[in-house]
């Protein structure tokens, strides 16, 4: 499973390009998921969004705290927000900045990716300059700098789900692909993009989805009671009322139609007792004599 | 040997979490006796999601859903357009859910799921209060009722308020099945859960569930104090199908309300005259049921 998280500003698409990669990532025949942090969704306010991406189901459901790859709408963000949190080791990081990538040092390290998606939006008429929209000119770029999504299919969910200027949006991705800088990353062949995708390859692992599947029959609830029911069966007309009334289910019926109290499971609660037309059932003391 | 009058088959596993003596637990078990094993189960907050799931175990043979509390309406509404997309239509989908959690917090979400027509069943177990949490009045916790919220204390006469009619609100948005139940009656309980499982469309359950600890009655009295609540008629059983309205248990004489109020702690306090002011309310609302029934 490959996480991507997204930061922006309120406006500048953080939520649909994650929303649109999870689209491409479908067409890719993967299964995504994105969703976003929910906050105070001003314009120009700090946001961010997520998504997940995998080729199995995904049942997390939790936010992304310790991301494969970063994506950075906007370059003023790296010194307000913390969006280098949690980056993995050999992760990604691609940030929207004319600055070479070299700028943006990591803690541990990195590919850090660069482009001057900004520049590219606005050429292409997407967004303003007061808020340039960025997140399909991004999309692009990480599509070169990640196997994680191809361009063909960010392209393609593009058409589909960008109401607004889609061929513009087209044209900003594949200028973003072609543009994306890649800095040198120690013990890779210096100072060259890398030919090929540099995430690494997608995991079909999935986590263990906190289901409950155990039968509660394995817990022994008579530990909680004081009293006990004795049936006397001379006096049991089989009328079954203790076994429709026990809210434990802890009584069974024999084959000859009588109640056996199953031990472990009753609780004590007297209402067999109290149930019992001829009075066939007695609560006593648990262990007394 | 006399004969069942229930179904052997037990959904609800031995070992769950409720309190000895628990009305809930009888709820669900008559319920699924009912609807059957290919029934799905969205239960938000509320005593019953303690009740199944001491983690990693479950009490339930079928599938479980644990759902926000304000959230079952629209929960069933997802399953079932979830199911009916996989071609898994005969599947009965329920909604299980506290009086807290039905009257108060999550009115709008089945308020919606009965107005969109949702194909489901929604059972509302009223124990009367918020109990999970330690028994906190609700919309449905009726007048006079001691709760930790409605003391009895100097002025304080527990509950100021009475009970929020939930039938009545669900009935204007006209479902094609909804019923009132009581586990201290079984049978019809059994009836209805089997006739609303062959029904269609939005259906809902009003399921008086008494509650020992929250009621201050000893745990062998569920079931006594059940039949007294609707022999007295406080809480009478009927059904009503496509607008048309049948009384289930035909009461002649009512018995006098006392005999269901002296038996609970939670109504300890109440006065002879303020055990009159509701035995009064009562006679009127079951003699107005009955002309409801006679003249529709
Ligand atoms: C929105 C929200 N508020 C409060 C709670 C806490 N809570 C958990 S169970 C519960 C009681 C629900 O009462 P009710 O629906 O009557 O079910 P009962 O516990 O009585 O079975 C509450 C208040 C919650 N889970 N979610
Ligand atoms: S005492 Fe209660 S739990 Fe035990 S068998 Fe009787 S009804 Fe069931
Ligand atoms: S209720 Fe009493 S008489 Fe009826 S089956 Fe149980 S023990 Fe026998
Ligand atoms: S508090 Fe009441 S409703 Fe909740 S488990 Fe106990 S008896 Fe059942
Ligand atoms: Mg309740």
């Amino acid at each position: 499973m490959i996480e991507i998280r997204f930061h922006g500003r309120g406006g500048q698409g953080a939520v649909i390009a994650a929303e649109l990669l999870a689209q491409a990532a479908n067409l890719d025949g993967k299964t995504p998921q994105s969703f976003a942090f929910y906050g105070a969704e001003r314009r120009g306010a700090p946001v961010v969004s997520y998504a997940r991406i995998d080729d199995r189901p995904i049942l997390l459901r939790t936010a992304i705290t310790a991301p494969d790859i970063v994506v950075v709408l906007d370059p003023g963000l790296v010194e307000v927000a913390p969006v280098m949190d949690g980056l993995k080791p050999g992760g990604t990081l691609l940030v929207n900045s004319p600055l070479p990538p070299e700028r943006f040092p990591t803690p541990k390290p990195a590919f850090v990716a660069t482009l001057d998606a900004t520049q590219i939006a606005l050429s292409h008429g997407i967004g303003s300059r007061t808020m340039p929209i960025v997140n399909t000119t991004m999309l692009g770029a990480l599509s070169r700098v990640s196997s994680v999504v191809s361009l063909s299919a960010v392209q393609h969910a593009i058409d589909e789900h960008v109401p607004a200027r889609p061929a513009e949006n087209g044209l900003a991705a594949i200028e973003g692909f072609h543009t994306v800088r890649v800095a040198e990353l120690p013990g890779l062949p210096g100072g060259k993009a890398p030919a090929g995708p540099v995430a690494p390859a997608l995991s079909s692992e999935v986590p263990e989805a906190p289901i409950a599947s155990m039968a509660s029959d394995v817990l022994h609830t008579s530990s909680w009671r004081t009293l006990q029911p004795v049936i006397t069966r001379e006096k049991c007309t089989r009328c079954n009322f203790c076994w429709k009334f026990c809210p434990d289910n802890a009584i069974d019926l024999d084959a000859e139609g009588f109640p056996v109290v199953r031990n472990e499971h009753c609780k004590g609660c007297g209402l067999c007792a109290v149930e019992c037309p001829p009075v066939a059932i007695e609560m006593v003391v648990e262990g007394g004599a | 040997m006399a004969k069942l009058t229930l179904p052997p088959v037990e959904l609800v596993r031995s070992g769950h979490s409720a309190c000895p003596g628990c009305g809930p637990a009888l709820a669900m078990r008559y319920l699924l006796k009912g609807t059957g094993e290919r029934t799905v189960v969205s239960v938000p907050a509320s005593c019953w999601t303690i009740i199944a799931t001491g983690y990693p175990t479950t009490a339930l043979r079928i599938p479980m859903i644990d759902t926000p509390i304000e959230a079952t309406g629209a929960s069933i509404s997802g399953l079932r357009a979830a199911l009916d997309a996989l071609h898994m239509s005969d599947v009965q989908v329920v909604g299980f859910a506290g009086d807290g959690g039905t009257v108060d917090i999550g009115l709008q979400s089945l308020s919606g799921m009965l107005e969109r027509r949702t194909d489901a069943l929604y059972v509302m177990y009223d124990n009367e209060a918020y109990m999970n949490t330690g028994i906190q009045r609700s919309g449905s916790t009726p007048l006079g009722a001691w709760t930790t919220t409605t003391p009895v204390e100097g002025m304080a006469r527990g509950k100021g308020e009475p009970k929020k009619d939930i039938m009545g609100i669900v009935l204007a948005h006209h479902p094609v099945y909804a019923a009132t139940l009581n586990v201290a009656y079984p049978e019809d309980f059994l009836r209805k859960a089997q006739k609303a499982a062959s029904l269609k469309g939005p259906r809902f359950f009003h399921v008086l569930a008494p509650c020992p600890p929250g009621w201050k009655f000893a745990s062998d009295q569920t079931v006594q104090i059940g039949r007294l609540a609707t022999d007295t008629g406080i809480f009478p059983l009927y059904e009503v199908e496509n607008g048309k309205l049948r009384v289930t248990r035909k009461l002649g004489q009512l018995k006098p309300v006392r005999d269901y109020i002296k038996v609970q702690g939670r109504f300890g306090h109440l006065t002879d005259a303020e055990i009159d002011t509701v035995e009064h309310e009562v006679q009127a609302s079951w003699a107005a049921l009955l002309q409801r029934e006679a003249h529709p």
